[in-house]
């Protein structure tokens, strides 16, 4: 999201030819104006998923009168497993802005494929650098930061799956842990049974899972690189795509992990400062305080989540469907996924958590 | 019969001087798939080199748990398969709860070893961080 890469001239662009007419037409239609210009600005990145499109809309006429920096984000050829899909990723984007989460203002979605073909949405352009290592590159730790993102996340974990408008995620799950747990050994299948690493890590899931708690509107990849900071503040919360009903405890070990801390990995809170500043912040706007066993136990959840969409990744090169050398290296990543979950597990003490209650 | 220089030898010579006499030269919009491209080279290098070096390794992580099993003997597609059965044994023990109240000790043991050597391939430099 962060770096706008030249246009890649051999692919004929997203709104090439009739398709900027049709998106200006239905623009027009959605905004009440009478006419609607989209230039295009270039690609962005963090678009190994979805496709991100750095336009400007001129709107006449209408309540959005106005010239407006967007980006426009529509399905790519190759969505995940994890991923819910352009229009579920709108409403989510739509619950957290009004929670008053730092998230781009999401102005417009589409599921008529007579558009553009495939579902899209247009929310505003933020400023900030966003690339881990650029953002954990600071000689000094940056706990204000660490703060601010545990506030974003704790307003964020104010939403419930009663709140309107969140029907379109479907029903919010019994037991998080057990679903979690389920829903990697599918993505696993038989890699479970050959890759002893991923067979402890799942095995470890299923006898620590906690008992049920609150169940909250998680991100669900909420880390050091999916957000954007300009002048060492935070500007937004980027890339909701996997977002979804969870315990809020899974949300705050993704963004503890190994994998995200980048230059730092003594810094635990995504590489940036400590898990005190992070949690501290998070308890002041969520309601509730952080459960330092549960949000082990969800860490540990984090390294075999990356393991699987890594492993996706990598197939989905080497299935031939989308050929890609960057897909092709993710699919590599995970003895480096691995061992970071090995080190979690020793350095938590292997399979007694101690005093958190237990499913099993 | 085999051709001089061979694979391995090819792929050494054209990642080093990949890196060398390339890489700096890469306008900035390009360097991110240079440095991918880099990064492949290299892992095929090492894979190419040190496979059966790995599958010893793991061999010998897993005859931790199963040392009447292992073979210094092996190599090749035999090394691999043997492997490839000891883990598949070891998940399945692992799946069965054999791990679950002794044995951690000596299975985290046996699991690093293995895991460090993919990563002598993989990635190297993840193997001294913390």
């Amino acid at each position: 999201m962060h770096v706008v890469k030249a246009s890649d001239q051999s692919t004929p662009s997203l709104l090439s030819g009739d398709n900027r007419v049709r998106l200006e037409n239905w623009l027009a239609a959605q905004a009440g104006a009478s006419r609607v210009v989209v230039t295009e600005d270039g690609r962005l990145g963090g678009g190994a998923i979805s496709l991100n499109l750095a336009v400007t809309l001129d709107i006449d006429g209408g309540p959005l009168a106005g010239r407006h920096a967007c980006v426009l984000r529509a399905e790519g050829g190759g969505r995940i497993s994890a991923s819910i899909g352009k229009l579920r990723e709108f409403v989510v984007l739509r619950a957290a802005f009004a929670g008053g989460v730092s998230a781009p203002e999401p102005l417009f979605a589409c599921d008529d494929p007579a558009v553009l073909g495939h579902d899209f949405y247009i929310m505003r352009r933020a400023e900030g650098l966003g690339a881990g290592h650029a953002v954990t590159r600071s000689e000094a730790a940056q706990p204000e930061l660490a703060r601010e993102l545990g506030r974003q996340l704790g307003l964020l974990h104010r939403i419930t799956p009663e709140t309107e408008g969140l029907e379109r995620l479907g029903d919010a799950p019994e037991c998080p842990a057990q679903e979690t747990l389920a829903q990697y050994r599918r993505w696993f299948g038989d890699l479970g049974r050959r890759d002893p690493v991923i067979a402890w890590g799942l095995r470890w899931m299923e006898v620590n899972a906690p008992l049920p708690g609150a169940v909250v509107l998680c991100h669900r990849d909420f880390r050091t690189g999916n957000y954007l900071v300009k002048d060492g503040a935070l500007t937004a919360i980027l890339d909701w795509e996997f977002a979804g009903f969870s315990d809020p405890m899974e949300d705050l070990g993704w963004f503890c992990a190994r994998s995200w801390r980048f230059r730092r990995p003594d810094r635990e809170a995504g590489g940036i400062a400590d898990r005190a500043d992070f949690y501290a912040g998070y308890e002041e706007t969520s309601g509730r305080r952080v459960d330092p066993l549960r949000v082990a136990y969800w860490e540990t959840a984090a390294y075999l989540r990356w393991a699987a969409i890594a492993v996706e990744q990598g197939l989905r090169h080497s299935s031939g469907a989308e050929p890609s050398l960057e897909l092709a290296l993710t699919g590599r990543m995970l003895p480096e996924i691995e061992m970071d979950m090995l080190r979690h597990l020793r350095s938590i003490g292997g399979m007694a958590t101690g005093a958190v209650e237990k499913v099993a | 019969m085999r051709a001089n220089p061979d694979a391995r030898g090819l792929l050494q010579i054209a990642a080093s001087t990949f890196r060398a006499d390339v890489l700096p030269h890469v306008a900035p919009e390009a360097r991110f798939a240079a440095l991918m491209v880099a990064n492949a080279l290299e892992i095929a290098e090492r894979e190419l080199k040190g496979l059966d070096t790995a599958g010893h390794s793991m061999l010998a992580a897993l005859a931790l748990l199963y040392g009447e099993d292992a073979d210094d003997g092996l190599s090749g597609d035999d090394l691999r398969k043997r492997v490839e059965a000891l883990q598949h044994r070891l998940c399945i023990e692992i799946a069965a709860g054999d791990f679950d109240q002794e044995g951690q000790d000596v299975l985290m043991d046996s699991l690093e070893a293995i895991v460090q050597a993919r990563l002598g391939i993989s990635n190297p430099k993840a193997l001294g961080q913390q």
